[in-house]
């Protein structure tokens, strides 16, 4: 059985309110970002644009997307693992982390604190209805939601309710609370029947209401980025909160700023991480995790034309993966045995420069490139070497550092040092946390699996 | 040992500049509402009514982090301290809070505008933190934060740090207005590696405004327990503060 996670996408016009949401044009823009996303996670894309009940006013679009999800999935025989339901106002950054793998497989929302007062009245509105003390401390914006199978009771039993109480539901929604569809609704039906729900996910992946927290600006201060805050900072922005009929052209106007990020050339993720070993296997290699989040980071435009100085070629596994990054890749290794099997691991590739040096024996004579991978000897002394060698003959380069924090901490104290020397920025930890680094040998991390540095 | 609610309480005569006699006016409802509380809750109410060094040396947020030698000092034991702004009011019943530390450094994530934050942590970042990245959705806001004794050494060490770079902060606070030692704070946490617990927005809300529940129908009141009257518009020296908190105050401990 090949069960994938699902992204169920919701675009479902409704004609009648073509002049509130001034057309809707921005469904393609989200459409866009979560087709490429679900090519790039590996996941399914399924969208959801024909209503399955055609009274769109007793059946509100909001309302059908959480009611139909697992009929259609299963109409469609698509064998799901995990589901995120998510709105058509949403657009998700190209390299966004594969959040299914945060979810510890417990129903996923995100809470939602923005608009306070209208929560408050919503929940207030349907108190009695449901004669229930909601915990408003759980209480989740319904745009983005996960779950997966175990939860399908709990969803089939929530269309029974409404089926059953349409006409209530309706007056309350339209005429007596007049604050949202199924999104409190949903809450209270959660609550009641005990649903364990993960509020935790972090703000990143939850990105509302832009206009309210200021987002859309920049750091007018230091003027050296002008990259709006939500798309430096952020992964999934929910273009909500603001006057609907502006909906399109905010949208339209943030693709047309980020669209280049959405090549399909660069969805290749998943076979490019299963064509090589990781440090759960192989221990002279980095983790999947580490691996993924450079990928993330340099797999788009901006390095295709880049070149990468790779110090420690070891067996090779990352160089293969730099290779389908990076334009080129030059590659340094002492130890005959070692180059041999990178060269074998590597054949099907041309852009790889593999070479032979003692890193620690010779005059410095090696190519320049424009990010350098620093995985040698990893001794405080060796690591100190790398960086001021690289310091000396590279002009600006993006430093990665692996093995941060292997024990017992050489190359984190001379990384630490450098940054304290105010030579190196530290721009982002990358790969594992301690506790959750799988080592094939054994070894206990004391910090996190690697780091990306700047020169200052 | 009991647990503490520490407030800084500090009267300045500064006419001309932020700290005006009429700035500390609505504190008074704010050490009312936590006496009521701490009362309630067996929790011993600690407030400072002098600055421990000129606020030309250091700004007066930065003092708190004196707090370890400010109890010493008073022979106050204690278990764990909540160090709390004197611009809030707690609600007579809200639990109580120090039982879901698991003692660890706790604090409430700063919800507001990101625009403040995100400048805050870039421009700290640039000037005092050698380019170190933060994670910004951890950043907690200073004016709630639950401590104990395992964080001495920390505090210790936001003192030095203050004093090893005292001309850099006062620049930073001159220049950029993104704050004092709110920013100091999260970067310390976070490179120091300390265990936090992060409590809902509920323990300490703050930016009321953005959220629509500061209005006539007082709706934080319904919806929270710790209400910080910060990032009020239209606040000619604290006025609106003075406005809200009397109003909450009567609200919540004299109907």
């Amino acid at each position: 059985m090949n069960k994938k996670n699902v992204i169920w996408w919701t675009g479902i016009i409704n004609p009648d309110h073509n002049e509130k949401y001034g057309g809707f044009e921005y469904m393609e823009y989200s459409r866009k970002s979560w087709e490429f996303w679900c090519k790039r996670n590996n996941c399914e894309f399924v969208t959801f644009t024909e209503p399955i009940e055609q009274d769109l006013k007793r059946f509100r679009v909001n309302w059908q997307k959480a009611l139909f999800v697992f009929d259609e999935l299963e109409k469609r025989n698509i064998e799901y693992d995990q589901i995120c339901l998510v709105d058509s106002s949403a657009i998700v950054k190209w390299n966004t982390p594969n959040f299914f793998e945060l979810t510890e497989r417990k129903f996923c929302g995100l809470r939602d604190t923005d608009n306070m007062n209208w929560t408050y009245e919503s929940i207030k509105g349907y108190q009695k209805f449901f004669d229930f003390k909601l915990d408003t401390t759980k209480y989740i914006n319904s745009g983005f939601i996960i779950f997966n199978e175990i939860h399908k009771n709990v969803l089939e039993s929530f269309k029974r309710l409404y089926y059953d109480n349409i006409d209530m539901f309706c007056d309350l929604q339209d005429n007596i609370v007049k604050k949202g569809t199924e999104q409190t609704p949903l809450n209270y039906w959660l609550q009641i029947n005990s649903v364990d729900i993960k509020t935790d996910l972090p703000l990143p992946f939850k990105l509302t209401h832009l206009h309210r927290k200021d987002m859309f600006s920049y750091n007018w201060q230091l003027k050296e980025d002008n990259t709006p805050f939500f798309i430096k900072y952020g992964y999934i922005w929910f273009f909500n909160g603001i006057p609907k009929d502006q909906r399109s052209k905010i949208m339209k106007d943030t693709w047309n700023h980020i669209k280049h990020n959405y090549d399909d050339k660069y969805t290749n993720v998943h076979n490019i991480l299963n064509e090589v070993d990781h440090k759960d296997t192989a221990k002279y290699t980095t983790s999947r995790k580490f691996k993924k989040d450079i990928l993330d980071i340099f797999y788009n435009d901006k390095y295709k034309d880049a070149t990468i100085l790779e110090l420690g070629t070891s067996q090779g596994q990352s160089t293969k993966m730099l290779s389908r990054i990076f334009k080129h890749v030059y590659t340094v290794e002492w130890d005959d045995w070692n180059i041999e099997q990178a060269k074998k691991r590597c054949t099907d590739r041309d852009n790889i420069t593999f070479i032979k040096f003692d890193l620690y024996g010779k005059k410095w004579e090696l190519p320049k490139a424009d990010v350098v991978f620093i995985d040698a000897g990893h001794e405080y002394k060796h690591v100190i070497s790398d960086i001021n060698n690289v310091v000396d003959h590279l002009d600006n380069p993006i430093f990665i550092f692996d093995d941060y924090g292997l024990p017992p901490g050489e190359v984190r104290k001379a990384v630490d040092e450098k940054v304290t020397e105010g030579v190196l920025k530290l721009n982002k930890f990358i790969g594992e946390l301690p506790e959750d680094l799988v080592h094939a040998g054994g070894t206990q991390f004391i910090d996190k699996e690697g780091c990306i540095c700047n020169l200052r | 040992m009991k647990n503490i609610v520490f407030l800084m309480n500090i009267k300045l005569n500064d006419s001309a500049g932020r700290y005006t006699p009429e700035r500390s006016l609505p504190y008074e409802y704010s050490i009312k509402s936590w006496k009521r509380w701490c009362d309630k809750n067996d929790v011993e109410l600690f407030t400072l009514e002098n600055l421990i060094v000129p606020m030309d040396e250091m700004a007066i947020c930065w003092q708190r982090y004196y707090l370890f030698d400010i109890l010493e000092a008073n022979d106050i034991d204690y278990d764990q301290i909540l160090m709390v702004d004197s611009d809030t009011i707690v609600h007579p019943e809200c639990p109580n809070f120090f039982e879901m530390t698991d003692h660890k450094y706790t604090g409430v994530h700063n919800e507001g505008s990101y625009d403040w934050v995100l400048r805050s942590i870039e421009n700290y970042s640039k000037h005092i933190f050698q380019g170190r990245e933060l994670k910004w959705w951890n950043y907690i806001n200073g004016g709630f934060q639950i401590v104990n004794k395992n964080h001495k050494d920390l505090f210790s060490a936001m003192i030095s740090l203050h004093n090893n770079n005292k001309e850099n902060f006062v620049y930073m606070q001159d220049t950029y207005h993104t704050g004092t030692d709110q920013t100091p704070i999260n970067f310390m946490l976070q490179i120091n590696d300390i265990e936090t617990k992060i409590l809902p927005y509920e323990y300490n809300m703050m930016d009321m405004p953005r959220k629509e529940i500061l209005n006539e129908n007082l709706t934080m009141t319904r919806v929270g327990w710790v209400y910080h009257f910060n990032c009020i518009p239209n606040n000619k020296d604290n006025q609106a503060t003075l406005y809200w908190m009397k109003r909450t105050y009567e609200e919540l401990y004299e109907n």
